[in-house]
Order: structure tokens, then sequence, then C-alpha cells
């Protein structure tokens, strides 16, 4: 069944979780509904599903494949054209290790920042009900109903003290 | 925007008064039937140490250098830990660090070694060899100064140290040895009486106090450096000629700070365990203490490959005859063990979330590190102190290996003997866990809700 | 004592995107002086390609002058970000909050500067790039990875784009403020850059953890670059004065400092320039202050060390360098400034608290830094070089040339330009820190007294 997406718009954050409370109340999967604020606010505060992630498995996927890379570039580009500078061996393990070092952190970083977006559920530019108000201080619950439902989870959204709902 | 805060949550935290009961009345202060053994057998280890030290004598002399290798690394081992422990009663206090009080106590015993640190140290004033030897003057810090300046600088720095120790850990203790001059017994009152008269906790006395303790902590750790910078340099670096190493002293200072926050991880875990401190200390502490000990970790490969990484890139064989002596000649297997317990070890493992979080896992890494650390001083001291000639230009021959002998091997027991034994006795008087610091934390930090979330306001006084 | 106001959410947006969404009077002047400067600057360069390094002061046996002390003088002022951004974000130190943006900004701006000084220095620049491409040359030559020439670009190119990706990362919820109060293109293209940021608990979260896992990346990097620039120097062993193995935590605390200043002087400028003073305050320059005093003892601290272990073997040539360094004019006298500059006159005044609190005071005491600093870097590179063999059969010493000064100037005018630049476009200053301070920042009344104090998430 298709879902309508619906925002309640709170000027009080305290209303904000009295609406996330109601829809607790009312037995909804806390995957179907969330808060959306302009500032982030202490985990919790409002009720809400905390979101678990695996963002630490990207830095070390990154640094596994980092170290790798760097491993064959440095020994392959020395072994491609061996020559001796500074009466030091072909394959200097402390130069390696240097160069070694920073392209598996860079690697790190690379796929840290990729997982951040793909836990952040970004790109998105789909998003569902939004309202500019939010970033200037107002709090936004917004559920996800199937279709026909949508004026109950708007009346639960002015009850809590909405003063706005919209639906995309 | 209006405060959400709503009124506390539940506080499950000990009350004033109870904390004031468990910490002054706490089992581990108590002499019991297990308390007293263990003082015996440590006893008995330092008795041992200090026959083995007799021994040694007798067989060896005071003259022969390459003997007493393994003597100056236990020196430099109890410089490395219980000296550096106190720097985590310093250091976090800077950040305004919530998390340290309940281990601040415990990091400030450790100066209570510095008294066998103290001790050890008086013979090494008479092995160390003069600046002048046969009018030829090896190269130090010291530059032209008299032959004997190292062995009285070194004594005043290790003695200072100790000393500003001891009155930094007293100077902390005064509010609790008032606390069992009022509510104790037996010869715990009689001794809180001497050491806190006058303490009744007035305004005047509190400002005092952190004005002494604020003073003694830069002090301590400016004498701290002072120690190593002068230690290593004298006791190690002037005996290796031709060694020109700026980063030692740094490194001999850092790795004691890796070493000292090994040492507060072990004793946290045991008076968690032991200590009957378990609502005092916890899961938060460990974890602070983990990353900490990551940190360090991680700064001993840099701090190690900085110097390593010049000598042999120069391919000179002065350079190259460094490199052997330390790392890959006789002492190879002292690094080895060092690499891997000092930094390998340390980084795969702690580097794991669940291993910091844990009360376990950082403290097997604490053992690690301290062996670590052992190896570490032992590859840096018995190479240099074996070497025949200390007053040539450059070094042309790397000596043998040393292995330690008997009486080396009884004076490793009765180092860590001793050294127990003079932690285990301070804790008989003073609290392990500060009584003034946990309260001043109860009173700064409490539980409270943010409309559904549970949170922690947390007090920053200046 | 907290000195910070509440203030809502449309507030602090108003006062924050006022250079974003506004451009201010002066903005434009400022931007085309840079502009000029930066456009001299580019003639210059193309006049020194098309003469050749003969009109540099560049001479035997003084190869490494202005422009290498320049290169390592902006990777110093580089670690200004990290510094700021991660060792603070990493100590929950509430005070980095209005800093962190404009710290990350001039890391990745110093950057992408003293990336450019190799290339201007090397005169022919299309015969270096094979440094920093990992491809076959024409002349069938790979870079040598043993030299440290080939790790600066290494450890400089992860330190940049690190950087740079931990901005864009930290600021994706001021873009998504950004697509919410503008329209047309502009809000077409903060909406692209924002990536449909929505602010739900999860990206927040990520946010926070983000934050926390890319400082712990970042440091071990941070710590890495300077050092290897520092192994530039110090696996040399034909030079006096550059052997020594203290080199890299030298020109790590060394970097630390003159960063952190930097950092001051940039805090200043955008308070009297953006009238920021709820945001900027006389408690931020007191806490960078004593950061300052502690990172400037240890630099002092290092420095010291440095010249006793050179002076340590008492060897001739390591002897005659550092008379000439320290007591030789003109070196004596730039000796006496460095020190007067970078460490003397600067920690004297931050021991008073009123030095500390004066926004004024510290801007300048700042500068003194950094000019205390590139002294330190040039004392370093020049001297040694000269007295690089006894007998050298060129006489006088180096002396920067006006095109080298021209460069010099140039760097100073990019870096503030694209600073300047970004400021149109992005708020300086992170609207979400800023608003985080208004929940997380609170006060406690114990007895009769009132303690700020901060909100800490249980874990």
């Amino acid at each position: 069944m298709a879902k309508t997406s619906i925002l309640g718009l709170y000027e009080d954050p305290e209303d904000g979780a009295k609406a996330m409370d109601a829809l607790h109340a009312v037995g909804m999967d806390p995957n179907d509904f969330d808060v959306l604020t302009g500032t982030p606010y202490p985990e919790g505060a409002f009720g809400e599903h905390v979101p678990q992630h695996r963002l630490f498995r990207f830095p070390v996927f990154g640094a596994m494949v980092g170290f790798t890379l760097a491993i064959l570039f440095t020994a392959g580009t020395q072994l491609a054209w061996p020559i001796v500078t500074g009466g030091k061996p072909i394959l200097a393990i402390p130069a390696m290790l240097i160069i070694t070092y920073e392209l598996t952190m860079l690697s790190a970083v690379i796929m840290t920042v990729i997982g951040i977006l793909f836990e952040s559920r970004l790109p998105n530019f789909a998003p569902g009900a939004y309202d500019t108000r939010i970033t200037e201080g107002y709090v936004g619950v917004v559920v996800s109903v199937d279709e026909g439902r949508e004026s109950e989870f708007e009346e639960i959204l002015n009850t809590a003290g909405a003063m706005e709902t919209k639906r995309a | 925007m209006a405060s959400r805060i709503t009124a506390a949550a539940h506080d499950d935290r000990p009350t004033f008064q109870e904390a004031a009961v468990d910490i002054v009345n706490a089992p581990s202060t108590a002499l019991s039937s297990t308390t007293a053994r263990w003082f015996l057998i440590l006893g008995a280890m330092f008795v041992l140490g200090v026959v083995g030290f007799v021994l040694k004598i007798v067989d060896a002399g005071m003259d022969d250098r390459a003997s007493w290798g393994y003597y100056v690394a236990m020196v430099s081992f109890l410089l490395s830990t219980a000296a550096g422990a106190p720097m985590l009663s310093i250091a976090p206090v800077l950040a305004k660090a919530n998390w340290i009080r309940p281990v601040m106590r415990i990091s400030q015993l450790f100066s209570a070694i510095g008294v066998l640190t103290a001790i050890m140290s008086i013979p090494l004033i008479f092995l160390l060899p003069p600046l002048v030897e046969d009018e030829v003057r090896r190269r130090s810090i010291w530059f032209g100064s008299p032959a004997y300046f190292p062995h009285m600088w070194d004594t005043i720095a290790i003695f200072g140290l100790v000393f500003i120790g001891l009155a930094l850990l007293w100077s902390s203790s005064l509010p609790d040895l008032a606390a069992i001059r009022e509510n104790g017994g037996g010869r715990r009152q009689k001794w809180a009486r001497r050491l806190a008269p006058g303490f009744i906790g007035t305004w005047g006395q509190w400002k005092a106090l952190k004005m002494r303790m604020g003073v003694l902590s830069a002090f301590y750790f400016l004498f701290l450096v002072f120690t190593h910078v002068l230690f290593a340099s004298d006791y190690i670096h002037a005996l290796v000629p031709g060694y020109k190493d700026a980063i030692f002293p740094m490194y001999h200072a850092l790795t004691s700070l890796q070493a000292g926050v090994a040492s507060v991880i072990l004793a946290t875990y045991f008076f968690w365990k032991y200590g009957g401190f378990d609502r005092y200390i916890g899961i938060n502490q460990m974890w602070n203490l983990a990353k900490l000990q990551f940190a360090l970790s991680l700064l001993w490969f840099y701090f190690f490959f900085s110097a390593w990484i010049v000598f042999w890139y120069s391919r000179t064989p002065q350079n190259e005859k460094v490199i052997e002596l330390f790392d890959h000649g006789p002492y190879m297997w002292a690094f080895l063990g060092t690499l891997f317990f000092s930094f390998i070890i340390p980084m795969w493992t702690l580097m794991w979330n669940f291993i910091r979080v844990s009360m376990r896992g950082p403290t097997i890494l604490a053992v690690v590190i301290i062996f670590g650390t052992l190896l570490d001083r032992v590859r840096l001291t018995v190479g240099p102190w074996s070497i025949e000639d200390i007053n040539e230009k450059f070094l042309t021959e790397i000596p043998e290996t040393v292995w330690p002998d008997l009486w080396d091997i009884f004076m490793f027991i009765g180092m860590f003997g001793g050294a127990a034994f003079l932690f285990l006795l301070v804790t008989r008087l003073v609290p392990a866990v500060s009584l003034w610091e946990i309260q001043q934390s109860r009173l700064i930090s409490k539980p409270a809700m943010y409309m559904r979330g549970e949170v922690e306001i947390v007090g920053k006084p200046d | 004592m907290r000195q910070g106001r509440q203030l809502d959410e449309i507030r602090i947006n108003k006062e924050l995107l006022n250079g974003a969404l506004e451009t201010p009077a002066w903005w434009k002047w400022a931007v085309l002086i840079l502009f000029t400067i930066v456009i001299s600057g580019f003639v210059v360069f193309g006049i020194q390609t098309n003469k050749g390094l003969g009109v540099t002061g560049l001479s035997r046996p003084v190869f490494w002058g202005a422009y290498i002390t320049t290169f390592v003088f902006w990777v110093g002022i580089s670690h200004a970000g990290i510094m700021i951004s991660a060792i603070l974000r990493l100590t929950q130190a509430e005070w980095r909050r209005p800093v962190t943006r404009a710290a990350e900004l001039l890391t990745v701006f110093s950057l992408l500067t003293a990336l450019s000084f190799p290339v201007i220095h090397a005169g022919r620049p299309w015969r270096i790039i094979y440094w920093i491409f990992p491809y076959d040359f024409a002349r069938g030559l790979w870079p040598n990875v043993r030299s440290p020439l080939v790790w600066d670009p290494a450890a400089i190119g992860t330190y940049l784009t690190g950087s740079t990706l931990f901005l864009y990362v930290a600021l994706l919820p001021d873009l998504g403020v950004l697509r919410d109060r503008t329209t047309g293109w502009k809000h077409a293209m903060y909406g692209a850059l924002s990536l449909g940021w929505r602010g739900n608990p999860r990206q927040w979260r990520l946010q926070t953890v983000a934050g926390v896992l890319l400082s712990a990346l970042m440091l071990p990097i941070f710590v890495s670059v300077h050092s290897i620039v520092s192994w530039d120097f110090a696996v040399t062993p034909g030079v006096e004065g550059w052997n020594s193995t203290i080199f890299a935590p030298y020109f790590v605390i060394g970097a630390v400092h003159s960063g952190v200043s930097a950092v001051v002087t940039m805090m200043a400028l955008m308070r009297w320039l953006w009238k920021w003073d709820n945001f900027i305050r006389p408690e931020h320059f007191d806490a960078l202050a004593r950061l300052l005093i502690v990172v400037a003892v240890a630099w002092f601290g290092f420095t010291i060390v440095e010249i006793l272990f050179s002076l340590y073997t008492l060897e001739g040539p390591e002897l005659a360098f550092r008379d000439m360094q320290i007591f030789q004019w003109p070196w004596a006298g730039l000796f006496v400034v460095f020190l007067l500059t970078g460490f003397f006159i600067p920690v004297t005044m931050w021991l008073f608290k009123g030095v500390r609190n004066s926004i004024a005071l510290m801007f300048w005491t700042s500068i003194l830094v950094n000019i205390g600093m590139w002294l330190e870097r040039f004392l370093i590179v020049v001297p040694a070089l000269a007295r690089k063999q006894p007998f050298v059969y060129t006489w006088g010493s180096y002396q920067p040339s006006i095109v080298e000064f021209a460069m010099m100037a140039w760097s100073f005018a990019f870096v503030s330009m694209n600073m300047l630049l970004f400021a149109r476009f992005f708020p300086l200053i992170p609207l979400f820190e800023s608003k985080e301070a208004m929940i997380f920042t609170t006060e406690m009344k114990i007895g009769r007294t009132t303690i700020p104090a901060v909100l800490r998430e249980q874990e």
C-alpha cells in the first residue's frame, strides 16, 4: 500500500515530544515516524528510537584497501625501475612505511566520509514532508502512514499542539 | 531557548554520608589476614632483593659496569612507572575532566614508591663513572662542568621529584585524613592526627589546598621532565660514544607517561575488584584511561620512529652502530619485545571500542605495556653499560649480550616486592579513592531529564 | 564566568548568516585589494618562470631560502585546524564551537598555499610534477619512494583531502539552513550541496560520531604531516643544524604554536568584521591564550633541547654554525627578534588576565608569534646552508629578493581572499554548533552560587 508522509510543526519542543509520545502510544512502528530539528538535542530527548549504525566498518575497510594499494604502489614502482639511491635497499621498508601509512589513513578517511553519508541516508533528494521553519527552531514530527489514514494521524499531531500540519 | 531540563532523574550514586563511610572505612584499609599475608610475601620479596644487591656487590664489586646494567634498568623502570603515574592527577585536571576524580588518589599513591626509587638511586652515584677519566672527558650535556655534576644533579632531581610527589600526595589527602582523624580509629586515627592536625575545611583552607596542589602539580611536571632528561642523558646517552639523539630524553619521559598510565590502570582494576570501591570506580574511568593509553602507545612509536628514521636514513657507520646496539644487535630480543608489547599489541587491541569499554581489557593491556616498558629499559641501559671504552669518540665495537644473573633476578623480584609493599602500606592510612574529590564530583554533577532523555549536568567551575 | 547569551535559532541564523546572505560593505573592497595582490603574485611568478630563479636571492650554497621557509610556515599554520577542531572536540571543550570551521578552513587554504611553494621554488615546475603524480614520466622514472621530498606530497595531500572532507561533512547541517533561507539558483546550489539534509536523529547522531571518528583519524595524520616536512631537513647528514632527531616533535609543536596563534588572529578579525560579539567572546581568547602558554612553553623547551644537543658533540662545524646563527650579524639580529616575538613578549603578556581578555592585545600578540615562527624556520633553513661547506667561493649571505617578498605577500593574500570568498557563501561560524551550545550549556546552582554547566548525554 502506498504511504503518505505527514509533517506536524511545533513551536515548543515539549509539544513535539508529546506528539512522539502519542505516536508511540498508538503502536506506530518506530521506523515510521521521526522528529526533525534544526539543532541537535540530547539523544532521546523526544523519546525517539535511537538509531543504530555500522559506521565503524567503513574506516576499517578503507584502511585495508589503502594499505594494500600503498604496498603495491610503493613496492611495484621501485621494482619497476630499480635504482639504488643513498645506499638504501630498493624496497626500503621505513620509507615505504611512511607512504603506506599516509595512503592507509587517506583511504580510511575517504571511506569514513562515504560511510557517514551512507549511514545518514544521504544523498536523499526526495525526503518527504518538510518545512523550512525547522531550521529556525521549530520541531517537525514526520510520520509515514498508509493511504486513507492521514486524517487520523493529523488529528493526533494537532492534539499534541501542532501549529500546522502538511502532507507530502 | 528555555531550559528543558526537568527535575533530577533517578540518582543511584552514593550520598555524601554513604561515601564517607565507604571510603573512610574501606575494606582495603583494614589489616585483614589476607592483607597481612600479602605484606609478608611482598616483604620477603623485598628482602630477597636486598640479599641479591649485597651478593652482587660481593660478587662483582662496584667497578664492573657491565654487571650493573640491569640494576640501572630497574631504577629507570621505577622512574618510568611509579614516577609517571602521578601525572594522571595533573594533566586531566587541566582539561577539567570529571571522570578522573575517582582515580586521582590512586595515581598520587604511586608517589610512595618514590621512596624506593630514591633509595635505589643512591648506589648509582657510585656506579656512574665521572665525566673525566684518565684525563679524557666524555661527551655529555654538562660540557665542561665538574666531573661529578651528573651524580649531584641527577640525585637532586630524583630526590626532588620524590619529595614533591609525596608533598602532592599529602596535600591531596589532607581532607580525607581529617575525616579519618574525626571518624577513624586505632593507629590510623593517630597517624591522621599527626598528618592533618588543623584541617577543618574552612573556606581559606580549601582555597590554600587548591593553590598548593596547583603549584605542586606544576612543579611535579617540571621535575619529572627534568629528572627524565638528566637520567636519560647521563645514565644512558652519555655512555654511548658518538651517540647524539636530541629526542632521547623526551622519549624516556614520554614512555614514562605511557607506563605510568598503565600502572594506574592496573591499580584501578585492583581497587575496583578487591578494594570495595566498585561504586566509585567504573567503566567510565577505565574507558577514558584506555583512550589515553591508546594515544600514548601511538606516541611511543612516533618518538621511536622520529629518532630511528634519522639514524637509518643517514647510513653513516656511527648511526648504524647505534641502531645495532639498541635494536637489531645484542638486544634485539628486548627491542622486538618492546615493539610488540609497547606498541603493536596495544595499538591493535585498544583501537577496538569493545576492548576499551571493559574493565579487564585495558587491565590486561596495562600488564602487557608494563612488561614492554621493562624490556625497553633493559635494551636501553644494559647495552650502554656494557660498553668497554665509553670515552672513545665513536662506538667501534658492539658489546656482547649481557644476560641477567641470579642476583639481578633477585633484585628484580625485590624491586616489584618493595614497590608493591610501599603502595599497599600507604593505602593502610590514605584512602585509595579521594573522599573529597568524590563529594565534589557529586556536588557539581547530577543526573537529570531533558524532556524524555536522560542527561548528566556537569558543572564547570572556573 | 560564562559570557554567552541565550539566543534563539532565528537570531543565530540572522547574525551568523549576515556574511553569506548579505554582502557587507567592506567585503567587496577587501576582496578587490586581495585579488589585486594575488594577480600580481601570478604575474611575478610568470616573470620568474620566464627569467629563471636568478631573480630570487637563491644562489650557491643557499639553494633553499624564503620559498621553502614559507612552505614550512604555511604547513605549520595548517595545524590550527585539527588542533582546534579535533583535539578540542575529543576533549569536549565547549569553547571550541565558534572556531572550528574557520580553523578547518584555514587548514585547507594554508595547505593549498603550502603545496604551491615547492612548485614556485622549483623554477621549472613542469619538471617536478612527477613527484606528485605517480605516473611513468617521459624519462621512465618513478618517484623515489626513499626521498622525503616524495613523502611530503603524500602527507600533505592526505591531510588536505582529509581536512576538506571533514570541513564538508561538518558543513552539511548549515547547508540545510542555507537551502531553507534562499531562493533561486542559490537554493538549488545549497540544495545540491546539502544532499537532502533534514535533521533527523539519525543524521544528528552521525554528525556527532563523524566528528569524533574523523577527529581521531585526522589526529595521527596531523602529527605525521609536519614530522615528514621536518624530515626534509632532519635526515640530511651533511648540513649542520639539520641532522637532529628532535626535529619531528619540534616542528609539530611549533606548528601548533603558530597555527593556534593564526586562529586567534582570525577570530579577532571575524569578530570585528562581521560583528559576531555574541559568538566570539573574550572567554574564547582567554582559553586560547592559556592553551598557547602551555604550547609555547613546550615549544621553547624543545628549542633549548635542540640547541643543547646540537652543541653536544662539540664538533667544529656545528659550533661554527651556531656561532654564526646566534652571534653574527644579520642572523644574530633575526635570532633576537625571533625569540622576542615568538616567545618572550607574547607569553609574558598572556600571563596577565587583562591581556588574555583583550581582543586587540591578543590580535597583536598572535601576529607577533607568527612573525617569530616565520623567522624560526628561516633561521633553521638559511644559515645552515650558508655554512654548508666551510670553503665556499661565493662570499656574502642570502637575502630574499623583491620577487620572493612578492610571492610571500601573494600567499597571505591568497589565503585571506579564499577565506573571504568562502565566507560570502558559507557561514564561518558553524550554526548548528552555536545552536547546540544554547541547548547543551546551562547553569547550576550550588548553595548561593551559580556556576556554568554543560549537559552530557548518558552513555
